[in-house]
C-alpha cells in the first residue's frame, strides 16, 4: 500500500489516542468527536477507526470493556492504558515538531 | 506480549465469540450512525443506506478486522493453509512436478547431512568424547608419520605428562579361540585395563577390566564386544563365566560391551595387556625400539590440546636427550596430540564436504525451477490476486498466501525428500564406513529431521520470495493490466531468464565435477594392477599357533596344507604369502618396512639403512597371482631352511639401489651383517596399497627360509567362489583347528580397492544428472511461456512474410543466449570446484580440456532440446488467429 496511508494511519492512532485521553468513549463516540473536533475536515472511515481500535488494543494502548450507553444499549467502550498516555505524550510532541517543520517550508518562499 | 498472545489464541478457539463480539459493535455503530441520519431528517430506510455507505463495505471491514485481531498471525495463517492447500490440489500438474523437483533436491540434502553429522560432528558415544586424545609419535625425517609406541615409551609418556588424566594403550592382533562351534579367528584388542574407563564405556553384562587383571601372572579375562556376543554366540545371556581356549591357555568371558561403535578398530574381544603373548614377554617389554601399539588419552580438564601438544613434545625431547639410540636425530622425532574425533574423520572430510556442497547446488537448482513454475502460475493467477486485493486483502497478506503456498510446497517436497534420503542412506553408511569406523553411528535422527524441516522452510521462503520481489508493480495494479503483456510479467520474465542463466551455470558447475569424478575413477580402473585376479581365491588360515610353537612345525604344518589344497579337483596352482596385492588389511596397516644393508656399502653412522617392504611367500605364490618375472627365478621347494638363504626383489626395488647393475646375485643383510641373503629374481611393480598410490621398494623372502605366510591363494580353473567348501574340507583335514577367514576373491578384492572413488564418482554424477534433468525442465518451461505469450508477436513476423523456420531459429538464438550467458560464468564455478576437488583426483587435471568439452557438449545439446521442443510450436501459430485473438 501507499506510505500516504501509512502516515494517516499512524495519524488516525494519535487522534483516536487524544480523543479517549477525556475518558471512556465507544467507537461511534469516537468517530463523532474527531468530526466535531475538526470542524467536518477530518471525517473518519468507520472501516479504518475499528481495525485502528483493535491495533491500538492489540499493541496494549487501550483497554475496552462492554458497557451500557447513554441510551441504555450494550456498546463497547475503550479507555486509555497508562502505555497509551505515555505513547500519546510521544507522539504528541512527534507531531509537533513534524509539523512545525512542515509549516516552515511552506512559509518559506 | 501475552496479552497478544492470549488475544490471538482466544481468537482462534473462540472465533464464534470474538465475531459475536465484533458484529455486535458493528451493529451498536450502525445503529447510531442510523439514528443520527434520522435525526437529520431522513427516512429508515435512506439513514440505513447511508449508515453502510459510510462505512465502506461491512466484509471488508470484518477482513481487515479479523486480520488485526488474530494479530495477524495464526488465525489468517490457517486461512492461507487451508486455502493454499486447496489452490494446490486443484494444480496437481504443478504441485507435482514442484514437490518431486524439490524433494529430490531435499533428500540429497538430508542423506549427506545424516553421513556428514553422524561421522564428522556427533559427538563421540562416549563420556566428554571431546576430551578424548590420540598420541602419535613421529619421525618426519625418515617420512614416517605414525610411529606406533613401545612398552617402554607408553610408561615415559604415562608417568611424564602433566596434562593428561590417563594415557592408555591399544594394538590389535589375532587369536584362535577354540570351544566354540568352529576355531574361530577373533579379532582381539589387547589394551590398558583402564582402556574402557577412560572412554566411559559401561558394560551391558558384567565387568571390564580392573588394574589387577593387567598385573603379570593374573587369569586370563575376555570382553566381548556386542556385535560378536551377538553374532557368534546368539547373545546368550549366561555367556560371563564361560571359558574358552586362546593362545593355549583358558580365557574366562567376564563381561559384553554395549552396541557402541569401537576405536580405533572394530574388534570382536578384549584383553588385558598381561594376556598378550607377544606384549607380556619379557624380551619385548624390555625393548625400547619394539614399537606396536596406538596410545590414547583424555585431557585433564579445561586444558586446550596446545598445552598438552607443548607438554608431550617436552618429553619427546627428554627421551630424545636420553635415549639417542632409539631417536636418532636424522629421523627427527616428535609426538603430536591430536582430538580423536578429528583424527577419526581425518580421511573423509574433504569428499563429504564436496558431497554436501554440491547436493545443495542441486537443491538451488531445484529451487529455481519451483520459483520459475511459481512465476508462470504467478503470471496466470494475477486476476485471482487483484480480485482478492479488491475484496480487501492487503498486499502483505496476499505475499503471506504466496510464501503458506510455498511452504506448504516445500515441506512436502521435505517429507518426500526424506523418505528418499532414508532410502539411499544404507548405501551412503557402506560408503562411509571406507572413511572413517564412525560410520555406523550414521542414522536419521532428530537433528536431521530438524534440519531437513529448517532446509523445507528455508527453500520454501527462498523460492517464494523470488516470484514476489521479481515485481515491483503493485499486486492490486493487476486488475488494470490485460493477460499478461504488462510490464509486471515483463519484469517476471527478465527474472525468469535469469534463473535460467544460474541453473545453467550451476549444472555445468556439477557436471564438471562427476565428469572429473568419473575420469578419474576410469583412470584408475584402467590401471594395471601388476597381477592377473582373475579365478583367485584368497583364504586367511590361521592354525592353533600353541601348537605349532616353532618355526619347524608350523612350517610342515604349511607344506602338508598346500599339497592337500593343490590335490584337489579344479585347483590349477596355489601359494601363501604374508600379504597380497590390494587386501585391506594390507592397505590399512600399511607396508612393513624393514632396514637391509647391501653387500659392499656398509651404512655411514647415523645414516638411515635401506628400507623395503619385507614379505615373505611359498613356491607358488607368484605364478598363483600371475605376478610376472623380470629377471632370474622365482621360489622352488628346494629353497629350504638348509640352503643358501635366497630372496626377491621387485623392479623398484633393483632401479632403486642397483639402478643400471643386475642385481641377481647380490646379497643384502637384515641383521647387520651377520647373515647374507643373495637375490635370486626380480619381479615387477605390484599396486600392493591401492591403485593409485605408486609401488614400494619390496623384498620378498622364502616362506621356507624364516618367513611367515598365512594367506591361502588359489588360482582355479572354474568361479573360483565355488571351490570355498572345498577348500574348507581340504583345510579341515589337514588341521581341524585352524581357524579360517577373509575368503574372497581377488577380483572382489580389487573391485573394494576403487569402491570408495567409485561411489564419489556415482553420487556426484547422480546429483550432477538431476540438476540436468532439472535445468532441463527449467528451460523448457521459461521457453513453453514465452512462446505463448509472443504467439501474437510471432504471429505479425510470420504475416509479414517471416518462414516458420527463420521464426524458429530467431526463438531457439534467443533461448540458447541464455544457455550460454550461464555457460560461461559455469567455467569459472567449475575451476573452483575442479581445484577444491584436485586431492579425490587420480590422473586428471581440475583443467581437463576433454572433461570441459565434453560436459559443454552435453549441456549444449540437453539445453537446445530442451529450448527446440517448446519453441516448434512457433511453426503451428496462425498468423491470422495470432492477429485476430486481440
Amino acid at each position: 500500500m501507499a506510505k500516504a496511508t501509512d502516515l494517516l494511519q499512524g495519524t488516525l492512532d494519535m487522534l483516536v489516542l487524544k480523543t479517549l485521553a477525556l475518558g471512556p468513549m465507544h467507537g461511534w463516540g469516537i468517530s463523532q468527536r474527531i468530526q466535531q473536533v475538526s470542524e467536518e475536515v477530518l471525517v473518519i472511515n468507520q472501516g479504518s477507526l475499528y481495525p485502528a481500535l483493535y491495533r491500538l488494543e492489540q499493541q496494549g494502548l487501550i483497554k475496552a470493556e462492554w458497557g451500557s450507553s447513554e441510551n441504555n444499549r450494550q456498546a463497547k467502550y475503550y479507555e486509555l492504558t497508562r502505555t497509551g498516555k505515555k505513547q500519546l505524550a510521544e507522539e504528541t510532541e512527534n507531531w509537533e515538531r513534524l509539523s512545525a517543520a512542515v509549516d516552515r517550508i511552506l512559509q518559506t518562499t | 506480549m501475552f496479552r497478544k498472545i492470549s488475544d490471538a489464541l482466544r481468537s482462534l478457539f473462540s472465533k464464534d465469540e470474538v465475531e459475536r463480539d465484533m458484529d455486535a459493535e458493528l451493529r451498536f455503530h450502525l445503529e447510531m450512525e442510523i439514528e443520527k441520519n434520522v435525526a437529520r431528517g431522513m427516512s429508515h430506510a435512506a439513514a440505513r443506506r447511508e449508515a453502510l455507505r459510510s462505512f465502506g463495505g461491512v466484509e471488508k471491514f470484518k477482513e481487515e478486522c479479523r486480520d488485526v485481531r488474530s494479530g495477524g498471525s495464526i488465525e489468517s495463517l490457517m486461512q492461507d493453509t487451508r486455502y493454499g492447500a486447496r489452490i494446490l490440489l486443484r494444480n496437481p500438474g504443478f504441485t507435482v512436478v514442484a514437490v518431486l523437483t524439490l524433494a529430490l533436491g531435499i533428500g540429497a540434502n538430508t542423506a549427506i547431512f545424516s553421513v556428514i553429522y553422524g561421522v564428522l560432528m556427533r559427538p563421540l558415544p562416549y563420556k566428554d568424547g571431546t576430551q578424548l586424545v590420540i598420541v602419535q609419535q613421529q619421525a618426519p625425517l625418515a617420512g614416517v608419520l605414525k610411529l606406533p609406541f613401545s612398552v617402554k615409551e607408553v610408561l615415559d609418556y604415562r608417568e611424564q605428562n602433566q596434562t593428561l588424566d590417563a594415557v592408555v594403550e591399544h594394538h590389535t592382533m589375532s587369536f584362535t579361540l577354540l570351544g566354540g562351534i568352529e576355531p574361530q579367528r577373533v579379532q582381539t584388542g589387547v589394551v590398558s585395563a583402564n582402556f574402557f574407563d577412560v572412554l566411559g564405556v559401561i558394560p551391558i553384562v558384567g565387568r571390564t577390566f580392573v588394574p589387577g587383571d593387567e598385573e603379570h601372572g593374573s587369569d586370563a579375562v575376555l570382553v566381548l564386544s556386542h556385535k560378536y556376543w551377538q553374532q557368534s554366540h546368539g547373545g546368550d545371556p549366561g555367556i560371563v563365566g564361560r571359558v574358552f581356549q586362546m593362545n593355549n591357555r583358558p580365557h574366562t568371558v567376564i563381561g559384553v560391551l554395549p552396541p557402541i561403535p569401537q576405536y580405533p578398530v572394530e574388534e570382536d574381544v578384549y584383553m588385558p595387556t598381561s594376556q598378550c603373548p607377544t606384549r607380556s614377554s619379557e624380551q619385548f617389554m624390555a625393548n625400547r625400539n619394539a614399537r606396536m601399539m596406538s596410545v590414547f588419552g583424555r585431557l585433564k580438564r579445561d586444558v586446550p590440546v596446545a598445552q598438552a601438544q607443548a607438554d608431550l613434545s617436552t618429553i619427546a625431547a627428554n627421551l630424545q636427550k636420553q635415549y639417542a639410540d632409539s631417536y636418532p636425530t636424522n629421523r627427527g622425532y616428535g609426538a603430536v596430540v591430536s582430538p580423536l574425533q578429528e583424527e577419526l574423520t581425518r580421511r573423509a572430510k574433504p569428499t563429504f564436504l564436496i558431497l554436501l556442497g554440491t547436493a545443495g547446488l542441486v537443491l538451488l537448482i531445484a529451487c529455481a525451477n519451483v520459483a520459475n513454475l511459481t512465476l508462470a502460475r504467478l503470471m496466470r493467477r494475477e486476476r485471482e490476486m487483484a480480485i482478492r486485493a479488491a475484496l480487501g486483502a492487503g498486499r502483505g497478506r496476499l505475499i503471506r498466501q504466496l510464501l503458506t503456498e510455498s511452504t506448504l510446497l516445500s515441506l512436502g517436497g521435505g517429507i518426500l525428500g526424506l523418505l528418499f534420503a532414508a532410502g539411499g542412506l544404507h548405501l551412503l553408511v557402506n560408503f562411509a564406513a571406507r572413511f572413517t569406523t564412525r560410520a555406523g553411528e550414521i542414522r536419521i535422527d532428530g537433528l536431521v529431521l530438524l534440519f531437513t524441516l529448517l532446509v523445507s522452510v528455508v527453500t520454501g521462503l527462498v523460492f517464494g520470495l523470488v516470484p514476489v520481489f521479481s515485481s515491483d508493480q503493485n499486486l492490486t495494479n493487476a486488475l488494470k493490466e490485460g493477460g499478461g503483456r504488462t510490464s509486471a510479467s515483463a519484469s517476471r520474465q527478465r527474472v525468469r531468464n535469469l534463473l535460467i542463466v544460474a541453473q545453467v551455470a550451476v549444472s555445468f558447475m556439477l557436471l564438471i565435477g562427476a565428469g572429473l569424478m568419473v575420469r578419474s575413477l576410469i583412470k584408475l580402473q584402467s590401471v594395471s594392477p601388476g597381477f592377473d585376479p582373475e579365478k583367485v581365491l584368497a583364504i586367511r588360515v590361521s592354525p592353533n599357533w600353541s601348537k605349532y610353537n616353532t618355526p619347524d612345525k608350523t612350517l610342515a604344518l604349511f607344506e602338508r596344507l598346500l599339497d592337500k589344497v593343490r590335490s584337489q579337483p579344479g585347483v590349477q596352482s596355489a601359494g601363501l604369502a604374508s600379504t597380497y596385492p590390494l587386501n585391506q588389511l594390507g592397505i590399512t596397516n600399511g607396508p612393513f618396512n624393514r632396514g637391509f644393508q647391501i653387500e659392499g656399502r656398509p651404512i655411514p653412522e647415523g645414516e638411515l639403512a635401506p628400507q623395503a617392504d619385507f614379505r615373505s611367500a611359498s613356491p607358488g605364490y607368484f605364478e598363483t597371482i600371475r605376478l610376472a618375472l623380470v629377471k632370474g627365478r622365482t621360489f622352488e621347494e628346494a629353497d629350504n631352511e638348509k640352503s643358501l638363504n635366497v630372496a626377491v626383489i621387485n623392479q623398484s626395488t633393483a632401479r632403486h639401489r642397483w639402478s643400471d647393475e643386475d642385481p641377481i646375485g647380490r646379497r643384502v643383510s637384515f641383521d647387520r651383517g651377520q647373515t647374507w641373503v643373495t637375490i635370486i629374481g626380480v619381479v615387477s611393480d605390484v599396486k600392493q596399497y591401492g591403485l593409485d598410490r605408486d609401488p614400494t621398494d619390496e623384498i620378498y623372502i622364502p616362506l621356507a627360509q624364516n618367513g611367515f605366510a598365512n594367506n591361502l591363494l588359489v588360482r582355479t580353473a572354474a568361479d573360483p567362489m565355488s571351490i570355498t567348501s572345498l577348500m574348507r574340507e581340504a583345510i579341515y583335514a589337514v588341521d581341524p583347528e585352524t581357524a579360517i577367514d577373509r575368503v574372497q576373491t581377488l577380483e572382489q578384492v580389487r573391485t573394494d580397492a576403487v569402491a570408495s572413488p567409485r561411489l564419489t564418482a556415482m553420487l556426484l554424477a547422480l546429483f550432477a544428472g538431476l540438476a540436468l534433468v532439472i535445468t532441463a525442465a527449467g528451460i523448457a518451461g521459461v521457453m513453453a511461456l514465452s512462446v505463448s505469450q509472443r504467439r501474437r508477436e510471432l504471429g505479425i513476423r510470420l504475416a509479414l512474410g517471416a518462414t516458420p523456420g527463420r521464426v524458429l531459429s530467431m526463438v531457439m538464438r534467443q533461448g540458447m543466449t541464455f544457455v550460454l550467458m550461464g555457460l560461461s560464468i559455469g567455467v569459472a564455478g567449475a575451476l573452483l570446484l575442479g581445484r577444491l576437488m584436485s586431492s579425490l583426483l587420480f590422473a586428471v587435471e581440475p583443467t581437463d580440456p576433454i572433461t570441459f568439452v565434453a560436459v559443454s557438449g552435453v549441456l549444449m545439446v540437453v539445453a537446445a532440446a530442451a529450448c527446440f521442443v517448446p519453441a516448434r510450436r512457433v511453426t503451428s501459430i496462425d498468423p491470422m488467429l495470432a492477429l485476430r485473438s486481440e
